[in-house]
């Protein structure tokens, strides 16, 4: 893979390679006791690592000039066995948590491995760790086709993938050891903040550029959807993760904004990750295999635009409903429940949007199990805007706030959603940039597929029911017009739906394993002729 | 750049533009969409002009209704205390003696108490006041400050070694932290303490006999058998509240015990106070649901 | 439509469009976020509202550290059954010096804004060490290691002049006797007792929060837990009179 880069390239490469191992020595060596100590090592080693990986190969010859005239798609598929890895990871955290909540003491009676400090192992793995490399190896894919262009060079894509990963090993490392910023799926402390912020700067860098070269000059929805993911979701990190370290030696840092500013800030944040992180980036990746695999046309060019904008600037506006009838004051709390009930349009326009261009093609979602995903991911990110738009309502949230419905709502957008599009987006990319005329297995796929949606069914049902009875538990009053539950009545009513979330978990899981090994398997077989997307005559630049 | 060319199912043009093979229609927006957006703008704007939504410089529109959260919980709380002020100010108010014979107020109470008690009690005291190590059960008919509604009410109100002016006082000195018997005196202490379920043996000269007499009968009593009221309990019988094991009995010696009940009156009100004594008072007399 | 057309143009340009993304975007979080600090009456003033000691802030950095706040909330809302389960409903002011904020998104367990001196310090050990062994069908984790893990002091100074920075009222004194007051707090018999009573006020608790001898972190998180809703007095006697 380093044979791609050119000579320059791998200079530059040693550099950066450099400066890591630096970053990490100072930091090992400033931190001393303190956690921090350990991420420094971790970046001393692979800025080591990578130095002599690298270094090994200066003195052997540039790559041949024909490569300009293909697609680069080393960093997708490293990208691809990436989410995979993290997929598998993350689940399973997933199902060990779900299992201490039935469970408790299923721990090794470590303080690494107590609730508190799995949980948002499992949230940053499944969010971050597998969507995000998925988005990012998406991304790189759907760039270079709808522009016809290479990427704009060759080693921008390493330093993304290696750098988000390197924050993503920060930041599930550093809640093992106590390592968090408690800001909810914005966990990492300050100085994994910082590396992400220039991580992110280089992958927007490297998308304009990339942009830059295409043939058409239009540019493609799954693009707009890719950049808003990209530029918003700085913007928020950025905001949200303002804080003052304790010492530039430690990890501990305090957030700048404080109480019900910072619950402000904080949702403002928490949900426009869900709309840029987990909507936006998968529209754009829903936009480009949902067409291209159904072999249609979009619907509408016109209901894109529509949805695009309206979900760009509504969203910002509706993270308040996180807060209804807390501290913060009432207006915000009226301002977030309006503008998500206006937001349910321009959602309900993508998904409208994605289904109707399936018109034609019913066929294929019929006999296609990675069409099929993507159907579904269609269908539960219209379901789970909807719910959104209902729990927003402030009388609802009422009712649903605090209680494991919220829960169920995340998994019916992060299983039913994100997981479902992805999966259907790796079984359309991979064979054709391993170069395989198929997956390996047609029937390990559906086999997937039928995994996956009963486990998301059983999941999301037991949460409903698990958060709609506990919340009427809190809020039920005797004859004689006082409160008829304690909180540990409700709490041990939720044992029968816990452990149906386990079960639909397991299954869940069971699904991604058998696609990890499908996957493998198609990696591992035999070369054959696959059809891509012809690249642009000559490279626009 | 391909041209626009006409669509075999849905009929329509595409636009034209061609993203390596992926096209798009220039579809009309369906007119469902524009009234869906109509409609939730239409309530928007709706609620902006009744309801506090937009913020000014230094303040914030309130809307014609203009209604709070704070004012609406406020009414909320006090039209369901009017609701269940007849029987609920009667429970504040009344003596005990007439409560327990209006079973329609009792009946309220009860129901009530039961998941007040849940919700304050049960952590320390468990389900239908079993009681732990550490925390007195409630079920049975030993009391260290007194069973009735009207002593019960006393302990919930002050509360037991809590910082309340008026708490129950009960501390059982660190014998052995603060050097007051030395760790032979202990050993024997424990021992002499472990036999005490016979009984107190008049005229029993032994070593712990005489060290028990010397400190521990000022709170326990000559017969061991504690003094209700003082928070000394029974050492004759087999209800210990910290353990009556050696061991146990050897860390109440060396370290002493100052249980904790905190005080409830400010956290509940009278009416809630007055309705857990006479649950509690009922679940000694085994008419709690002992669960 | 000129709109469309409008589309159709900036859709050529790749910058122009990452423009048009941050205008269309950064519009909600100004109106939201920015009155939040210009209209005052987003945060009460309550005259008798104290900073955290250095105890109950390192309590505090423990209970951020073991992910408590994933189960448990501390923001009553203004609901009557919450008001009648858990206390009076919160107010913005009593979490003005949370840097961050630890409102909560679920209640796996109960709320505890108000928890401060609902049960004995005792209880708190127990339960922390071993949830089951007081509430038996409890699916809380055990936090064995707490009472054995001794606490970490010395910088304390340094977590209080931090917070100073961003704004909350620390005393030079507050931040210079940092350690000691930590461990005067859980010493209620020490000399250095009644100066952490002077500097942070007469509501201040001292006790030997875990009744061990020796300052762990138990004490501190029983500490802070001891103060949830402590404060201040105000939503005690304001709640009827918003």
């Amino acid at each position: 893979m380093i044979a791609c880069l050119t000579p320059s390239e791998r200079r530059i490469g040693l550099f950066l390679a450099v400066c890591l191992a630096l970053l990490g020595l100072v930091m090992a060596a400033v931190g001393k006791q303190d956690p921090m100590a350990v991420h420094g090592f971790m970046a001393l080693v692979l800025g080591g690592g990578l130095f002599f990986a690298i270094g090994g190969t200066l003195e052997e010859p540039a790559p041949d000039a024909a490569r300009l005239h293909r697609y680069y798609d080393d960093p997708i598929k490293v990208g691809i066995v990436l989410a995979m890895l993290w997929g598998v990871f993350a689940m399973s955290i997933g199902l060990w948590v779900a299992g201490l909540m039935v469970w408790p003491d299923a721990t090794f009676g470590k303080a690494w491995s107590s609730y508190g400090r799995l949980r948002p192992v499992h949230t940053t793995g499944v969010i971050f760790a597998f969507g995000g490399n998925a988005l990012i190896a998406t991304s790189f894919h759907v760039m270079q086709r709808t522009c016809r262009a290479r990427l704009a060079d060759q080693l921008s894509p390493w330093v993304v993938l290696i750098g988000y990963n390197l924050f993503l090993v920060w930041a599930v490392s550093g809640y093992l050891m106590g390592v968090t910023q408690s800001k909810e799926y914005a966990e990492p402390e300050w100085y994994a903040d910082l590396w992400l912020v220039i991580v992110w700067l280089v992958y927007l860098v490297l998308y304009l550029r990339t942009l830059k070269r295409r043939a058409e000059p239009h540019i493609y929805v799954a693009n707009w959807y890719y950049l808003a993911f990209i530029v918003v979701v700085a913007m928020l990190h950025i905001v949200n993760g303002l804080a003052l370290p304790v010492s530039f030696a430690g990890a501990k840092s305090y957030p700048v904004f404080s109480g019900v500013q910072d619950a402000m800030v904080q949702w403002w944040y928490g949900h426009n990750a869900v709309a840029f992180f987990m909507t936006s980036g998968f529209l754009g990746m829903l936009y480009y295999y949902l067409p291209v695999r159904a072999q249609r046309p979009i619907f509408s060019y016109r209901l894109s635009i529509i949805s695009f904008w309206g979900i760009t600037f509504f969203y910002l506006w509706v993270g308040s409903h996180h807060l209804h009838y807390t501290a913060l004051p009432t207006w915000v709390q009226n301002l977030g429940m309006t503008f998500s009930i206006m937001l349910l349009v321009p959602s309900w326009a993508s998904a409208g949007n994605a289904l109707a261009t399936l018109n034609g093609a019913w066929h294929r979602v019929r006999d296609d199990a990675t069409l099929r995903f993507m159907f579904v991911a269609a269908v539960f990110y219209g379901l789970s805007t909807f719910e959104g738009s209902f729990l927003a309502i402030r009388p609802v949230n009422a009712l649903s706030h605090y209680t494991d419905w919220t829960v169920g709502h995340v998994h019916s957008g992060a299983l039913g959603w994100l997981a479902m599009v992805t999966f259907g987006a790796f079984y359309s990319v991979i064979p054709q940039i391993w170069g395989r005329a198929g997956m390996y297995s047609p029937r390990l796929i559906e086999w997937h597929f039928w995994l996956a949606l009963a486990g998301l069914l059983t999941y999301v049902f037991s949460l409903w029911n698990a958060g709609i009875t506990q919340g009427l538990m809190w809020r039920t009053y005797n004859a004689a017009g006082t409160l008829n539950y304690s909180f540990i009545d409700s709490m041990e009513a939720m044992r029968p739906y816990y452990i149906a979330r386990f079960l639909g978990g397991a299954l869940f899981l069971a699904g991604i394993c058998v696609g990890a090994v499908n996957i493998w398997l198609t990696i591992r077989g035999a070369q054959d002729v696959a059809g891509d997307r012809p690249f642009a005559p000559q490279v626009a630049e | 750049m391909s041209v626009s060319e006409r669509d075999p199912v849905s009929g329509y043009a595409t636009t034209g533009h061609d993203w390596n093979g992926i096209k798009e229609l220039n579809s009309p927006i369906p007119r469902i969409v524009l009234w869906f957006l109509a409609v939730t703008h239409i309530y928007a704007v709706i609620s902006w002009v009744l309801l506090p939504s937009w913020p000014l410089i230094d303040t914030h529109t309130t809307g014609l209704v203009g209604v709070d959260q704070k004012t609406a919980v406020a009414t909320d709380i006090a039209s369901a205390d009017a609701a269940r002020a007849d029987w609920m100010s009667a429970l504040a108010t009344e003596d005990y003696d007439s409560l327990r014979a209006n079973s329609d107020l009792m009946a309220r109470a009860k129901v009530t108490a039961a998941a007040v008690f849940g919700q304050n009690c049960q952590v320390c005291h468990q389900k239908g006041g079993r009681g732990g190590p550490g925390f007195p059960g409630l079920s049975d008919d030993i009391w260290l400050w007194g069973g009735t509604a009207e002593q019960i009410e006393t302990t919930l109100r002050h509360g037991i070694n809590s910082p309340d002016p008026d708490t129950h006082f009960a501390p059982m000195p660190a014998f052995g932290r603060d050097g007051l018997l030395s760790r032979p005196e202990i050993t024997t202490l424990t021992d002499y303490v472990m036999t005490l379920q016979k009984g107190v043996i008049a005229g029993d000269t032994s070593e712990g006999a005489v060290l028990f007499q010397a400190n521990c009968v000022g709170c326990h009593g000559e017969d061991a058998k504690g003094v209700e009221g003082t928070g000394a309990q029974n050492l004759t019988d087999t209800d210990w509240l910290y353990g009556g094991d050696a061991a146990t009995i050897r860390q109440t010696l060396l370290n002493g015990r100052q249980g904790v009940m905190p005080a409830w009156q400010n956290r509940l009100s009278d009416a809630d106070i007055r309705m857990l004594a006479l649950y509690v008072e009922g679940l000694s007399k085994g008419s709690g649901d002992a669960e | 439509m000129s709109l469309f057309k409008a589309h159709y143009n900036l859709e050529k340009h790749s910058v122009g469009f990452v423009v048009a993304i941050i205008l269309a975007a950064s519009v909600g979080g100004l109106v939201e976020i920015a009155p939040l600090f210009t209209i005052d009456e987003t945060v009460e003033t309550l005259p008798d509202m104290r900073v955290y000691t250095p105890l109950e802030l390192a309590g505090r950095n423990i209970y951020i550290r073991e992910g408590c706040y994933a189960c448990h909330s501390q923001m009553i809302r203004t609901l009557r059954d919450e008001v009648e389960r858990y206390g009076p409903y919160s107010l913005a002011a009593e979490s003005q010096y949370d840097h961050p904020m630890l409102w909560g998104s679920k209640r796996t367990g109960p709320d505890i804004a108000r928890l401060g001196g609902k049960y004995s310090d005792d209880w708190h050990v127990a339960h922390l060490t071993n949830p089951r062994a007081v509430v038996p069908t409890s699916i809380m984790p055990a936090y064995p290691w707490l009472a054995t893990t001794s606490l970490a002091v010395n910088d304390l100074g340094a977590h209080l002049a931090t917070l100073r920075t961003l704004g909350v009222p620390y005393t030079d004194a507050m931040i210079a006797n940092a350690p000691r007051d930590a461990l005067a707090q859980a010493r209620p018999d020490s000399e250095a007792a009644a100066d952490v009573v002077e500097r942070y006020g007469e509501a201040t608790t001292l006790r030997r929060f875990s009744g061990a001898d020796e300052l762990t972190e138990m004490d501190a998180v029983v500490a802070y837990l001891q103060v949830l809703g402590q404060l201040t007095q105000a939503p005690y006697t304001t709640e009827t009179t918003p």
